[in-house]
This record gives structure tokens, sequence and C-alpha cells, in this order.
């Protein structure tokens, strides 16, 4: 008799137990619907390079089911204003966030704080010129097989008679790891080519070409990003390249545009749709697995050409562009 | 192995009647609560399922109503610009006329449209809308929408998605366009020529479309393919394209409308199919398994909540179902087991009216065999009693004194006869009285007995009285308890005739009457009166005057022990006329099997008795 009570009241308990499991499954089930929030912090947001990559959030984010911001910065941003922002998203609730690290030296540290809170993903680049010795994950491309395909082009439309011609190379800033590794890239594969480096310029743009106007006439202008690719394509619109033929690396329509007009004779085109949905996917399974340890990425590059530029695979290049 | 597991399972077995019924109560409570709960789970699933696949098809139906709507609005246009704008004018000489009116068209579906081109044979423009330079060698003829057109002149073209290559507009931008050719004719100076009328559609129009129908988060969408399976819009178009995801385009674009099962990727999915008329675009709807039970997580684990509290209250329930009918079983058996373990409770009598029955039966069972307990042991103690009693007169001192006595007497007497026929008499007494010590005799040993002694007591009592033996020779082979006579003869003596001169008169009888055997001591002394006569057989406690002490009550004692209750000592007598004590046994013929089944007394041998009484009276019936 005792031991059936004892049953009756070890059965009722664990029903009652069950009960209220379940019933509290059921509260966070129905409290658990907001969505994570990643920000993302670029440097000038708003420009036309950052099309394919705003895309790829886009996908990724419904694809993962997760909120994203992508936050406006009107420019370049120092590690300092870089933190603020940051900070600021993480007050404002964000779970995470990707951002395109500053050149600053002290870029790298002050992430590496913020990754001990939320996690932190890089995009474009890592935030140490040292690629190796960075500590934080990245997705992006190859800068330097980016680099050195460029010259394997140039070399290419050339069959590799570089002997006495000149090269100036643009670039936005030469203290970012992908500035480096993609000048080094171009430089060791032209290494013993008889090609000339003649000049050499580091610059945003945003008072206009009016840097490189003034370089000497070059046989080729090799830009190593989008806004040097842009302003040269700009200035070789205008004639005042010296009817240097224009090389680079690109991921906006301009871009695409300088290409299409024949004024850029080659376009290495990174896959920036897949920086931004790689990036947001490992983010979120980050978020979501709590063992999950963030791993960087490389994606891949395009090279087109401008008798190739509407080919089924490019035009899907264009597409994510155009988004 | 089986029958291990077996022997477990039945050591698991409920041992109580009320876990037995409660299990069993549970375990089918339960199994229809699961079937039930599970029952409705998939009747409410398939509900819903079907609701999930007829919104799908309606909405599909919506969708594509929309679109084909659009598309009719585009060959509207394109019907428009050839009949009402080419077909009319000549290109030589109203050419701005054309530009004029294509314009007109242009501005009123320019939210659709990205533009209006005509093209002669050689693939050379001769009228956009709106006006934009040509690219600088857009190479139209190889451009797959002038292929197709040309290809095919009786017919339009839906091109697939693909960025326009035809203008320069200077904004830097590209333009994902579908494109909807036809060959048309171009009059130009009065000469008819060949040319490709061009309307490049906004693909952001369709997409819009598409997206509005996207809205789901449950993993269902839609998507829109050509008639051999090219995507022309997806909602994971990229993804698809760089590999991270995948479609079956290819096998849907073979179905026909309708709704079909599919497996792709080892996802289960339904997918609905939706032709867009004259394009042979396929609209598609894709819901995977999965999304069927989205957003149904909440319901299910309600229904488990639902069928957790069930199971409590089916379990409380249980229990006082169990509760109730097991308890007055329970009592019951306690108090029988109490009963069993020499403590004498009450026996529970409650509950239900079959159950208080129950405890009625026991209860009386209980307390007959309290009383047959206590009568065996009474009588066993009686004889045992009456055994030692019986001893103690064969062996009583006083007879045996008075005895020796006589003998001594005769002896000095010179009466060496007399004393001889004592000393033989007095032998054959004991002889008798000892019997190798059974209980049961012959009635011939039993009458040499009181013949026995009736001779010795006539010498004591100097032949005062008579005694006659009447008994037929016949009736000397029954069995007879022994030493029933002589008490009887004892008490005729002492309290008949013994006090008598001369004339007193003892009489044995001996006859069988309805298969009895009755052997009766009749004397004429003084007789008793009637309060005297029930006392005789009833009031053990008499105290003997006279005589070896073993009264009527004793003798009546042996003969109910063995033969039962309706035998016995019948006494009749009549105050100074005479006392007559008869012996009412049945008529067992005496062997040495009778005798010992009768020693066990006649409640341990009460069928075997009856049946040697049967067998008696059919051997007196055969004598007779």
């Amino acid at each position: 008799m005792k031991n059936s009570k004892k049953t009756f009241i070890l059965i009722e308990t664990v029903l009652a137990v069950m009960v209220l499991l379940f019933a509290l499954l059921m509260l966070l089930e129905k409290n658990g619907q907001a969505l994570e929030k990643v920000s993302v912090i670029v440097q000038d947001s708003d420009d036309g390079q950052w099309a394919a990559f705003k895309y790829g959030l886009r996908m990724a984010a419904a694809d993962q089911n997760l909120e994203v911001a992508v936050i406006s910065t009107g420019g370049i941003l120092t590690a300092a204003e870089e933190e603020g922002l940051i900070e600021s998203e993480i007050n404002n609730g964000a779970d995470a966030v990707i951002v395109q690290p500053s050149v600053d030296s002290d870029a790298e540290a002050m992430l590496v704080r913020i990754q001990n809170n939320i996690p932190v993903m890089l995009v474009g680049c890592t935030a140490s010129c040292d690629a190796e010795k960075s500590t934080i994950p990245t997705t992006e491309p190859d800068h330097y097989a980016m680099g050195r395909t460029l010259a394997e082009e140039l070399l290419d439309d050339y069959s590799g008679k570089l002997e006495g011609k000149s090269i100036g190379i643009v670039s936005e800033t030469e203290s970012s790891a992908s500035a480096i590794l993609r000048e080094s890239g171009f430089r060791d594969r032209l290494e013993g080519t008889g090609a000339q480096i003649s000049w050499k310029v580091a610059d945003t743009f945003e008072e206009g070409s009016a840097v490189l106007e003034n370089q000497p006439k070059t046989d080729f202008v090799i830009a190593l990003d989008d806004s040097s690719l842009v302003a040269a394509g700009a200035c070789s619109a205008a004639n005042n390249l010296h009817g240097a033929v224009l090389y680079g690396i690109g991921n906006s329509t301009e871009a695409i545009y300088y290409l299409d007009t024949g004024i850029a004779e080659c376009l290495v085109v990174p896959d920036d749709f897949n920086v931004g949905y790689q990036s947001l996917t490992e983010v979120a399974k980050s978020l979501r697995h709590l063992f999950h340890k963030m791993e960087g990425k490389t994606v891949s590059y395009t090279v087109i050409r401008r008798d190739e530029l509407f080919t089924k695979e490019n035009q899907e290049i264009l597409f994510t562009m155009s988004q | 192995m089986g029958k291990k597991y077996f022997e477990r399972l039945k050591k698991l077995e409920p041992k109580q009647i009320q876990s037995t019924i409660m299990a069993a109560f549970t375990v089918i409570s339960i199994s229809i609560m699961l079937i039930v709960g599970i029952v409705l789970y998939i009747r409410f699933f398939n509900f819903s399922r079907d609701e999930t696949i007829q919104s799908t098809r309606k909405l599909m139906e919506q969708a594509g109503e929309n679109m084909e709507d659009y598309l009719v609005s585009m060959r509207q246009i394109s019907d428009a610009a050839y009949y009402n704008v080419i077909k009319e004018s000549d290109f030589s000489n109203q050419e701005q006329d054309i530009q004029k009116r294509m314009n007109l068209l242009y501005e009123a579906n320019k939210d659709n449209l990205r533009s209006i081109a005509i093209y002669n044979n050689y693939g050379s423009l001769m009228a956009a809308e709106p006006i934009a330079s040509q690219k600088e060698d857009p190479d139209v003829t190889r451009q797959d929408w002038f292929v197709r057109a040309m290809d095919e002149m009786e017919n339009m073209h839906f091109s697939t998605p693909h960025i326009q290559n035809l203008f320069d507009d200077g904004t830097f931008r590209y333009y994902w366009v579908i494109s909807l050719s036809r060959v048309i004719d171009i009059t130009e100076g009065g000469d008819s020529r060949l040319g490709v009328l061009l309307v490049d559609m906004d693909y952001s129009s369709i997409s819009r479309m598409m997206n509005q129908i996207n809205t789901s988060q449950n993993g269902q969408y839609y998507y829109l393919c050509d008639s051999t399976g090219e995507i022309i819009y997806h909602p994971r178009q990229i993804q698809i394209s760089d590999g991270i995801s995948g479609e079956n385009s290819k096998v849907a674009a073979q179905y026909k409308e309708g709704v079909y099962d599919e497996r792709f990727e080892g996802e289960r999915r339904k997918v609905v199919v939706n032709t867009i008329s004259y394009t042979g675009w396929k609209l598609v709807g894709v819901i995977p398994y999965s999304s069927f039970t989205h957003g149904m997580i909440n319901i299910r684990y309600f229904i488990i909540i639902v069928m957790l509290l069930t199971a409590m209250m089916l379990v409380v329930i249980n229990r006082i179902v169990s509760v109730r009918i097991s308890t007055p079983i329970l009592k019951l058996n306690n108090s029988v087991m109490d009963y069993e373990a020499g403590e004498k409770p009450e026996i529970y009598i409650g509950g239900p009216q079959e159950i208080r029955h129950l405890g009625y039966s026991i209860q009386r069972s209980y307390e007959k065999i309290e009383v047959l307990m206590k009568k065996i042991v009474l009588e066993q103690n009686e004889r045992r009693r009456s055994e030692l009693d019986a001893l103690q007169s064969q062996i009583n001192p006083h007879f045996l004194y008075n005895a020796l006595e006589s003998i001594t007497w005769m002896i000095e007497g010179g009466r060496n006869d007399d004393a001889t026929f004592m000393i033989s008499q007095l032998a054959k007494l004991f002889r008798i009285s000892l019997s190798k010590g059974r209980t049961v005799i012959s009635v011939r040993d039993e009458l040499q007995h009181a013949q026995s002694y009736m001779n010795m007591q006539k010498v004591r009592y100097k032949n005062s009285f008579s005694v006659e033996f009447d008994v037929d020779e016949s009736l000397e082979q029954y069995c007879i308890v022994k030493l029933v006579l002589q008490p009887i003869l004892e008490n005729a003596i002492n309290y008949g005739v013994g006090s008598m001169d001369d004339c007193g008169e003892i009489k044995v009888a001996g006859f069988l009457r309805d298969g009895n055997l009755i052997l009766s001591v009749s004397d004429n002394g003084i007789g008793m009166s009637e309060e005297e006569v029930r006392l005789v057989l009833t009031d053990s406690n008499r105290i003997h005057k006279q005589g070896s002490g073993v009264g009527l009550v004793n003798v009546n004692n042996r003969i109910q022990l063995l033969f039962g209750k309706e035998y016995g000592l019948f006494v009749e007598s009549e105050p100074d006329e005479g006392t007559t004590v008869s012996i009412c046994i049945p008529a067992i013929p005496f062997t040495e099997k009778n005798r010992k089944i009768l020693e066990q007394g006649y409640r341990f041998s009460r069928e075997e008795m009856e049946e040697m009484i049967a067998v008696g009276d059919v051997e007196e019936d055969e004598k007779q």
C-alpha cells in the first residue's frame, strides 16, 4: 500500500515536472521570436562597391533568419571612430558585428577587445598588416593571388614582353593588409619581366583625380582597389591618364562600365556577394551554436575581359552589383 | 534470452490487487489517450497540410494571373508598337512621327518597361525609346533575343532575364531585363524589309511580383522558370548559381499543372506547378514538409501538455477507482491474514455487496471452525476421561477386595468349588476387561463379561436377586463398546435390586430393531422419578453412593463417541416398578476391520460406519 502510494506520488511528480517543462518551452518559443541582430560597419558603406556585398548579406540574413543592419558611414573611418560605432551598435542590441577594419595600427587591439564581448567577423582584409598574426576571423578574397593574377593578365596581353614598359600603381591606401598583399602579389609576378614601376599613388580620391593627372606618363596604370579603379577610369575617360592602359581590381558597376566602354582593359572582380553571404552565415552559426568556433573564409575572384562581360556567369556578377 | 526477459517481466508484475488494477487502468487509459492524441494530431497535421496546399494554389493562381496580365500587357505594347506605329509608317520620311508615337507608348508604360527598340535585319538600330546612345558595338545580331526572333518569325519570344547590352545612358548602371522580341516588316522608302521589334521589360516588375508572394518565413517559396527549367526568378538565385544551394527546376519544368510530391537534396517536399500561358513559363511553389509543421511547435507542446495533464488526471482517477475497489478486498485480506497469524480481530465486513457477503461467509466459516474445534477438543477430552474412568472401573479395588474377600470366605468355609468358580469368573472378568486394550469387542464377550460380573455379584449378594440373560446367539457376532453392560448392571444391583430380599430380578435382553442392536437391562427394583431419570444421563457430577463410580453418563458418552449422537442409553423407569436401561447401537458385524474403524470414533469413521451399517442391514435381511 505504501509502495503504491509512493509510486503514485512519483508518477504525479514526474508528470507535473514534464508539464512545467513543456509550458516553459512553449513560453520560450513564444518569446523567442526576436531575431538576432548583426551590425555591419564598412568604410564608406554607401559606395557602389558594396552593392554585391550588401546583397550577399541580405540573402544570408533571409537564409539564416537574422536581422542585419548596415551602418551608414560617410567615408574612411579611424579605429576610434569605428570603436565608437561598434560600441553604439552593441548598446543598441547588436549580437555580433561584421567590420571592415580601419587601417589604423591600433585597430586589431580594439577589435580583439570587442571580440571578448560579442562575435566579430572582419571583411575585406585583416586588421593587422601581417595577415598571419591576425587572430580575428576574416572573410576576404586572396589579395595576394588577385595582385598576382592582375600581373598575369598584363603579361598575357603582351605575351610576357614588358621589357621597358612603365607602370603606375594606384591604391586607396598603402597601409591596409589587402593593399600590401595585392601589391606584393603584383610586384612578385612582374619581377624579372623588365617592367618598371614608375610611380605609386595612395589616395582616397575624395578631392578628385588630380593626383593621378599629375603623375608622369606610364604605359600601364594598375588600380589595386575599386575606388582607385573608378578614379583612374574617370581620369582615363577624361583623357588625363596620358594614354596609359588601365588594369585593375574592382567590384562596382562603375568599374564594370569602364571595362565595358574599353577604358579598362582587364578587371579582377572579387566575389563580394560571397564575402557578405559567407561572413554573415558564419556569424549566424557562431550565435546559434555555443561551441562553434568562427572561422575566416576565403572567397573567389573572377577575371573579366570586355568581350566576355556578358557571358552568363559574368552577368550574374553584374546582377549582384546591380541590386 | 527471451525466457530471461520474460522472467524479468514477470518479476515486474504488480503483486497487490490495487497495483494491478491501477497498472491495468493506467496502461489502458494512457494507451487510449496516446492513440486519440496521435490520431488527432495526424488529422490536424493533414488538415493543416491540405489547407497550406490549397492556399498555395490559390496564391499561385492569383500570382499567375497577375503575371499573365503583365505579359499580355507587354504583348499589347509590342502589338501596339508594331500595328499602330511601325506598320503604318515609313521610316524614310516618318522617323519623327514614329519616334513620337513610340515615345507616347513608352511614357504610358514606362513603369514596367526598360526600352522599346526597332532593329533592321542587319541589326542596325532604326528607332529606340527612351532615346539613348547605342553602345559602340553591341553586336545585336548575335544576341539571343534577335536570333530567336529571326529563327521563328511567326512567334513572339520571351527571353530569360539578362543584362541589357544595347544602350549607354551614362549612369554606370546595368539593367536586368526580359526581352520580348518579334520579327516585323519595316517599310523604308516604300520597300518592305524584315526587322526585329524589341520590348525590354524591366525585370524588377517580375521580381517585385514574385517578392510579394515570397514572404513566407517557414521555408515555403515560389520561383519562376522557363519551359527548359532555366530559372527566371528564384529567391535564392545567386546561391543556386554559386552552388550554395540547388533547385529541381529542370524536373519541375516537365511537370504539368498540379501538385507533386518529390524528394530533393534529401528533403521531402510538395511542389505546386502553375503554367503561365503563352510563354510556357512555370510558376513553381515549393512547400517543404518541414514547413507543414513550422509554427506547429507550440501546438505540439500544447497537445503534449494537454496529454500530460490528462494523464495526471487519469492517474488520480485510476488511483481513486483502484483504491475504492481494492480497499475492501485488502481490508478483508488483512483481517484474514491477521486471523491466520494468530490474532483474532473481527473479520472485515464492508465495501460493496459482494465483498460484504464474502466477509460474512468467511466470518461464519471461522466461527463454525471455532465451534467445531472446541467441540473436538471437548470430545477428545471426554473420551480420554471416559476411557480413564472405564480403565478405573476395570480395576476397581473395592470390587476386587469384595471378590477376593468372598473367595477367602468360601475357602475358609470349605466351599472350594464355589471358590474355584469365583476365581474362574474373576479371571474371565479381567480377561475381557483388558481385551488387549481394545475398546470395541463382540457382544458375546460383553455378555460373558456381564455374566461373570453378575455371577460374582450374586455370590456377594447371596443370591438375593436373580439374573436372566435373554440374548439371541445371532446377536453375539455384532460389535459393542466394551464394559457398557457392567455399569448398568452395577446400577441395577446398587439402586434396584440390591436391597430387595430374594425377589429381585434383573433381566438382560437383546434384540434387533430398525437395524439397531438393542441390549436392555431391566430390574424390578425401586425405580426412579422422571426427574431422576432425566438426570441419570445428563448430570455427570452425581456422586455415586455405591459401586465402581462409573455412571451411566460415562457409558452413554462412550457409546456416542464411537457410534454418534443418535445412539446411546435410553432409560425408562417407574417408581416402585423398576427400571429398564437400553443400550442402542448400530448393528455392525464384529470383524477386525470393523473394530478398527469403529475405534477411531464416529467423527473420523462416519462414512465407513454408515457403509458398515448398510452391509449389516443387508446381511440381516438375508438371514431373515
